[in-house]
């Protein structure tokens, strides 16, 4: 099995701070990796450093097969971020149009209905991006991050602000993804939701790494008990 | 080339629906106008009045500087601007999109601008406007695209509204030297100075290529 995402010793410093001491990090086909940490951890820095967001100060980073074209790899990724990258003046359905036409997908309009209707988004396709709610705009940041079709999804907190209906939704659609081949990386605090997708985790307290196993991810109890710890260790460690 | 069309497509589209862009250059530019209506009214000395035509790039330029600075605003909101760079097309193709988008909105300014300005100074514009475009074309194109460049770099600094013009002003010179004696020639004496054009496509060329190439660089982190 050819992983999707391999780094070795990929760090980042902002000058003389470290965000993100040197990680090796390898993620197969269907494959999910949860990342946990404190506020300030480095969890999103990781993230902008495996979607090509930000330069690594070291290491290297490879998505896809190692001779994959800069173009190749970023279209394998699919980024849910803190922020919904939606232009306000469009509307929902313009926006995923613009992101079909700028990942050179073929019939845009009907990509982009497609989507909608997955998402359930139909009801507020002629809105202004501007005008959604928090929860309506970060659903449509989900379906612009999923209409490509991505090998590799990153996903940062991707149920905030999601009702109960839409973020059950939301896990059903991550596990459909991950059965279909697809490898997630998912920066969450919600513990239960992210024990019941992902087989390692990793734990990140300012820019250290910790490993847990699939023994911590059985369910919410242990991964909590097991987070706290790590967390205490390298918190003594740092 | 699909890229270049839909971030055309969207800059226009976000401006049709807002107008922040051209109204605020449109006005800027009037207002330069009306200064310069007050500088050197009908009926002041030939001296005064032969700089006047040139002096339309002053509301030009400043006009499109002003736009320039909101180019990239626009993708500050909800970090659109990180989206934008995740996408797997040509960074170049996403600033002609840019610059086309730009040059549109400043053409629409200078047309206006010329107008009131030729009302203003009792000018009869018709015998040159064929030529008088072509100028303002150019001199646009040339502000339009260093100028896009410039804004991407400047859209991430602390302070982005002074940077811009302070980066981009003197890099603006031979487009602007171009530019003002071509106007001055061709409103003053109905000729198009070909030195001047020359200067201009150059410029131009240069400018455009520059930016297309280093884009890439710069939408980086």
């Amino acid at each position: 099995m050819s992983a999707l995402l391999r780094a070795r010793g990929l760090a980042k410093r902002f000058g003389p701070l470290l965000a993100l001491a040197p990680l090796d990090l390898e993620l197969g086909p269907g494959q999910a990796l949860a990342v946990l940490g404190p506020n300030g951890a480095g969890k999103s820095t990781l993230l902008r450093l495996l979607a090509g967001l930000a330069r690594p100060s070291a290491g290297t980073l490879e998505i896809g097969p190692g001779s994959a074209s800069r173009s190749r790899r970023r279209r394998a990724i699919g980024l849910v971020g803190h922020a919904t990258f939606l232009y306000p003046a469009l509307t929902t359905r313009e926006n995923l149009v613009l992101t079909a036409r700028l990942y050179g997908l073929d019939a845009p309009a009907e990509r982009a209905q497609r989507m909608l209707a997955e998402e359930e988004l139909l009801a507020v396709a002629e809105r202004r991006a501007g005008a959604l709610s928090r929860g309506l705009a970060q659903r449509a940041a989900i379906a612009r991050a999923l209409l490509h079709g991505p090998q590799l999804l990153l996903l940062d907190e991707p149920w905030t602000g999601l009702d109960a209906r839409a973020a059950a939704r939301l896990s059903r659609r991550l596990e459909a993804e991950q059965a279909a081949g697809r490898a997630l990386v998912i920066v969450s605090h919600d513990l239960a939701r992210v024990a019941g997708l992902a087989a390692r985790a990793l734990v990140l307290v300012r820019g250290r790494a910790a490993w847990l196993g699939p023994e911590a991810l059985g369910d919410e109890k242990a991964l909590g008990d097991a987070y706290a710890a790590s967390v205490n260790r390298l918190e003594a460690a740092a | 080339m699909n890229a270049l069309v839909a971030i055309l497509w969207k800059d226009l589209l976000s401006e049709w629906r807002s107008r922040d862009r051209v109204v605020a250059m449109g006005v800027f530019a009037l207002l330069v106008v009306i200064v310069l209506y007050l500088a050197a009214p009908p009926g002041s000395g030939p001296e005064a009045r032969a700089h006047v035509p040139g002096l339309l790039w002053v509301a030009w330029s400043f006009a499109g500087v002003l736009g320039l600075n909101r180019a990239f605003a626009l993708e500050l909101e909800n970090e659109a601007l990180s989206g934008l760079a995740l996408a797997p097309v040509e960074r170049g193709f996403l600033f002609l999109g840019k610059a086309l988008a730009s040059f549109v909105l400043l053409l629409v300014v200078q047309l206006a601008s010329a107008l009131a300005f030729a009302l203003a100074f009792d000018l009869d514009l018709r015998p040159v406007a064929g030529r008088l475009a072509l100028v303002a074309a150019l001199g646009a194109a040339g502000l339009c695209t260093i100028g896009t460049l410039f804004s991407a770099i400047a859209v991430r600094t602390q302070y982005r509204e002074v940077m811009l013009p302070l980066l981009l002003l003197p890099l603006l010179v031979p487009v602007l030297l171009g530019a003002v004696r071509a106007t001055n020639a061709l409103l003053l004496e109905g000729t198009l100075p070909w030195p001047a054009l020359q200067l201009l496509l150059v410029t131009d060329g240069v400018f455009a290529i520059v930016s297309f190439l280093s884009f890439e660089v710069v939408l980086d982190e």
